[in-house]
């Protein structure tokens, strides 16, 4: 394999996990907090057509990046409302919520599929971002190097920081959380919004980092994918920039088979496309095989606080 | 572990100051551990001292401490003491609840004793006897129930042999080589320190946990120790579970409803796949007239009754059932008192009727009353049954707290 | 400062667990108009279109029965499962796959002719569908792997088996190189019920179905086991009812039934397989079985509300020129109004002060 295919497929990868990567850190941290919010998807969806927008009228794509997050962060409320302030089941709510991020990006894009944004450039200069070799480094968007910040970023928070320590016990044990005198709920709050910012954010790659256009449903179950991943990771940030590429590597793979013209082109173009959902499913399995997997999982996952009971 | 002693912190520590006091009150206690691992990958008993070293960093004057041993080994009890006597040699003060006798002698300068809340007498334990101390807690002076004279037993009916559990979590007790036999018209009593098996046991009994010894349990010769709880039921085995709510009943459905989740084979009210809702009514509006249970009628969702009332709908709904073998644990754990003496009659008759009877309480004078035999279950295993008349209280209390009547003696 | 509490009601207020749904319905529509408005939209029309027109155009009726089968059968399915607590949310590939297995059959006899054709057709969907519904069931039980994602992800692959189906084994050698089956042969086509419509024999299969599963639900102990096994798991395993045999079964007979209507829609409207068969009723049926709580009565009104959204959908498109997608978002904020609601059958609210909270 040559150098020049070598770095493309690197590229290639970054950039293609690079929204799961963010969605699935916004979706870890509130799993942390205790709350299970099947949501992401459907926040992906609004940041997407939020970004879009914005892009398509002023052309900024750092606004863009800020609207979307807001607008994740608007849709997670609504999730947080009904579930933290109203103990509505989450699963349901985190289903209505994507049923809802599908159909209201689609009611919002409405005439505006076929219209091309420009990408987000690189963020280096040009000599760096694009040199043969060196764009392996440098040459991917602010998008990409945020994600990166985020992992550690994260990691540090939920590690070393006594606010993240206060999210775990929140997530771990609810009622003792509560008698040391933490808000349950506030955190809670906390950690659905910075998952929807993120998700929003997530959202946003598409039209700004891969695809220069709105399409429907164009996040393609990236967002469930991401749920999957923080499964896959046992909760822990770096773990999931491992999964994320992997799975980067999967989506990608197509191309490079097809250019290759070995054996593996034969494989139908729609198995292709299947291949990230049955690897999720693949991984999924191997993970429970190993079985301190789910014991790593918050203890208070998805349930309702209910501090009266 | 870190984490979890700095969460009970005031103030915000930097966590290599934290680690380094944590050490340094480690090794002055000798109490050792790796502040690094997972709360969730110790045991109890180390999970214990990470509360006594939290409690330590905070460098008390009075240290309250209750029931602290109910989940360690011996050797752990013994290193906990080591500490204590450091501390109280440095002047702080402990104030240490127990109802372990030869822990009060092994350790205590001066001993309180209590019973139902009301001071009893105020002692120096180095100068009385394990015995004389249960004496005052127990109490002497309990009414004995007064059964038919003249009571014969029949053949042996439920034969346990043998019976053990595996450990299913960190906090499960299990039941290790239990054996005994109950015979027809006979109840057995078995008293316990909560934690000490008693879960499991029943659980192993009524066919939840099922076992992989077909004998290790049979009924009138007949092996059931593989069968699950339908099976069991359909054998003339049925059991009450500690928790009403959400395990002997379901909160959400009606009585009716809740009538059918155990009676639903014995009684018929099966068929062909369908349930016979009337069946289930009319057996309901029994158990609510026999056991004056308080509720507006058998559509009545059992989540809104009291605790009282739920338990003796359910303990009507399996006496009735006529079970030939009925285990039960806690039968009038928290029921007011004329509620408990209708329970207790209904098993007195239920076992004067030929049934063979296990009572698992956690009170004493429930079982002295209610018992023909009785047997102290500790860190899941069981002490040999022995008649009520023959057992003094002392030797309970003694094989509560683990002492074992050789030793007492 | 005033503070709101909650308080748990002794017993689930009936009046609350039927009223909710039609609250929610109906606060949909208010608070539909208003946003809509807001957003710059005909909000007052669109609601107009899409909830009132499909009742008093008549003609549209016949579209009503047609969009409601489907969405009842499966949501009468998941219904079941999600009473057992039991989240099988790939019902879309469960009647994806019960679609392309009609179809296997439709194709392998399309030669032959015979009555039995359209019933070995409707029991390939079933079965179909209830083994792709094994597929998570197992893992579940086996394995202890969410059945959420699992079903989920299955759902995006059975969506590119119809593209692979369609564009290579089973294409139409004379459809002009079009990506889908050829159509049925008559034997295969689930037949018109009335005359001169296009009313097919799965709308009354869909109120059957519904019928049953309510009997058995009701009065069986099948149906027993599956609501203490969701209420109650403890009690349930006291009860001498197995939690992996629930899960087993409430995802054979949810997948079946998607299955079912995965059948019904290829040998109906349909009558081909072609690339746009997922048309989100399995999704939308998630939907409809809250909408009807989880009752499978409460589902055939479930799927009539939301069928009316669809036909309305429809119409709004072609009167005033909304995109067919505000119906998924009026769809949404029922299913959010109505998990808002759903508080209040279990608890009250109360209102109190600091103190009396202090007291407390």
């Amino acid at each position: 394999m040559s150098t020049d295919l070598l770095i493309a497929i690197i590229v290639t990868v970054v950039g293609a996990s690079t929204p799961i990567l963010i969605a699935a850190l916004g979706e870890l941290v509130v799993e942390k907090s205790g709350v299970l919010n099947l949501g992401v998807e459907g926040m992906m969806l609004i940041g997407a057509i939020t970004a879009f927008l914005v892009t398509f009228f002023t052309g900024n794509h750092y606004l863009a990046i800020l609207v979307a997050a807001a607008a994740g962060v608007a849709s997670s409320l609504i999730f947080g409302f009904l579930t933290l302030s109203l103990s509505a089941n989450q699963t349901a709510t985190g289903l209505a919520l994507t049923i809802f991020g599908t159909g209201f990006s689609a009611l919002a894009g409405q005439g505006y599929s076929a219209r091309p944004v420009t990408l987000l450039g690189p963020l280096f200069p040009a000599e760096l971002a694009s040199h043969p070799i060196w764009r392996v480094l440098f040459g991917y968007s602010a998008l990409v190097y945020f994600a990166f910040a985020l992992v550690i970023g994260v990691w540090w928070f939920l590690k070393r920081s006594r606010a993240g320590l206060i999210l775990r016990a929140v997530g771990e044990n609810d009622l003792s959380a509560h008698s040391i005198g933490y808000s349950v709920i506030g955190v809670r709050y906390m950690a659905v919004m910075f998952g929807g910012a993120m998700a929003g954010i997530a959202g946003a790659c598409f039209p700004l980092l891969l695809t220069p256009q709105w399409a429907e449903r164009m996040t393609g179950g990236r967002g469930w994918i991401a749920v999957a991943l923080v499964v896959f990771a046992s909760w822990k940030p770096f773990r999931l920039l491992a999964g994320a590429y992997l799975f980067g590597l999967v989506m990608t793979m197509e191309l490079y088979a097809k250019a290759s013209g070995g054996p593996l082109s034969a494989i139908p173009a729609e198995l292709w496309a299947a291949m990230p959902y049955l690897a999720t499913v693949v991984v999924l399995v191997l993970i429970s095989i190993r079985r301190d997997a789910s014991t790593n999982a918050p203890a208070c996952l998805g349930k309702p606080f209910l501090p009266a009971n | 572990m870190l984490e979890n002693i700095a969460l009970g912190m005031d103030s915000k520590i930097p966590s290599r100051e934290l680690e380094a006091r944590i050490r340094a009150v480690m090794n002055q206690y000798g109490l050792l551990l790796d502040p690094h691992r997972t709360v969730a990958t110790l045991s109890v008993g180390e999970r214990q001292r990470i509360e006594i070293v939290r409690a330590l960093l905070l460098e008390p004057q009075l240290l309250i401490m209750d029931e602290p041993t109910s989940v360690l080994t011996p050797q752990e009890v013994e290193q906990l003491f080591t500490v204590l006597r450091k501390l109280a040699a440095e002047g702080c003060s402990i104030l240490y609840i127990s109802h372990k006798l030869h822990e009060i002698k092994a350790l205590c300068d001066t001993a309180t004793i209590l019973r139902g809340g009301k001071l009893v007498d105020t002692c120096d334990p180095k100068q009385e006897t394990s015995r004389s101390m249960a004496e005052k807690m127990i109490g002497t002076g309990l009414k004995d129930i007064v059964k038919a004279e003249g009571r014969t037993f029949g053949p042996p009916k439920l034969v346990v042999s043998q019976l053990s559990t595996v450990k299913a979590g960190h906090f499960d007790v299990p039941v290790d080589g239990v054996s005994f036999t109950v015979r027809a018209g006979e109840i057995l009593g078995i008293a316990g320190v909560a934690g000490n098996g008693q879960n499991a046991l029943l659980d192993a009994l009524s066919g939840e946990i099922r076992g992989d010894d077909r004998e290790a349990i049979t009924i009138d010769g007949l092996g059931i120790g593989m069968m699950d709880t339908t099976e069991r039921r359909r054998n003339g085995l049925c059991a009450v579970p500690e928790e009403r709510n959400g395990h002997a009943a379901v909160g959400e459905f009606s009585l009716s409803d809740n009538s059918v989740l155990t009676a639903r084979d014995r009684l018929g009210m099966v068929v062909m796949g369908l349930i016979n809702g009337g069946a289930a009514k009319t057996y309901t509006g029994k158990v609510i007239a026999d056991f004056a249970v308080k509720a507006l009628g058998p559509g009545s969702m059992a989540g809104s009754l009291s605790g009282g009332n739920l338990q003796k709908y359910i303990m009507g709904r399996e006496i009735l059932q006529k079970p030939s073998v009925l285990v039960v644990s806690q039968p009038t754990w928290g029921v007011d008192a004329g509620a408990a003496a209708a329970i207790h009659q209904a098993l007195v008759d239920l076992a004067a009727a030929g049934s063979a009877i296990v009572v698992i309480s956690q009170d004493l004078d429930e079982l002295r009353a209610l018992s023909d035999t009785l047997a102290v279950i500790n860190m899941g295993r069981l002490s040999p049954a022995r008649p009520v008349k023959d057992v003094s209280v002392e030797e309970i209390g003694l094989l509560m707290g683990g002492v074992h009547g050789a030793e007492a003696a | 400062m005033m503070q709101f509490r909650l308080e748990k009601r002794r017993e689930p207020s009936k009046a609350m667990l039927y009223g909710t749904p039609i609250v929610a319905v109906l606060l949909t529509m208010i608070v539909g108009a208003i946003l809509f408005s807001l957003i710059g939209f005909d909000g007052v029309g669109a609601v107009r279109e899409i909830f009132i027109t499909p009742f008093t155009n008549t003609y549209k009726w016949q579209d009503l029965g047609v969009k409601a089968a489907p969405l009842i059968i499966i949501g009468v399915g998941l219904s079941i499962a999600y009473r057992a607590n039991v989240w099988n949310i790939g019902a879309e590939g469960q009647y994806v796959v019960g679609g392309l297995a009609a179809t296997g059959v439709a194709l392998a006899t399309y030669q032959m002719t015979g009555w039995w054709i359209l019933p070995l057709m409707i029991l390939a969907g079933m079965a179909g569908g209830a083994l792709y519904g094994a597929i998570p069931a197992l893992l579940r039980t086996r394995l202890g792997v969410n059945e959420i994602l699992t079903s989920l992800m299955l759902t995006y692959v059975s969506v590119q088996a119809i593209y692979y189906l369609v564009r290579a084994p089973w294409k139409d050698p004379m459809g002009m190189g079009f990506p889908q089956t050829r159509r049925f042969a008559a034997d295969a086509l689930l037949p018109n019920i009335l005359p001169g419509t296009i009313v097919h024999a799965g709308v009354p299969i869909a109120i059957i179905v519904a019928l049953v599963a309510w009997f058995v639900m009701s009065r069986s102990v099948f149906g027993y086991q599956m609501r203490v096994v969701g209420a109650a798991p403890h009690a349930a395993r006291y009860g001498g009812f197995s939690e992996n045999r629930t899960i087993w079964l409430a995802f054979l007979v949810s997948g079946a039934l998607a299955g079912l209507a995965g059948a019904l829609e290829v040998s109906g409207p349909f009558q081909r397989m072609v690339p746009g068969f997922p048309t989100n009723y399995g999704f939308t049926a998630i939907i409809v079985a809250f909408l009807g709580r989880l009752d499978p009565l409460g589902v055939i009104f479930g799927g009539l509300v939301i069928a009316v959204t669809f036909v309305g959908g429809e119409i709004a498109q072609t009167s005033i020129g909304l995109s067919n997608s505000a119906t998924g978002v009026f769809q949404a904020m029922m299913l959010f109004f109505l998990l808002a609601g759903d508080l209040l059958v279990r608890y009250r609210i109360r209102r109190v002060t600091p103190q009396a909270e202090a007291r407390a």
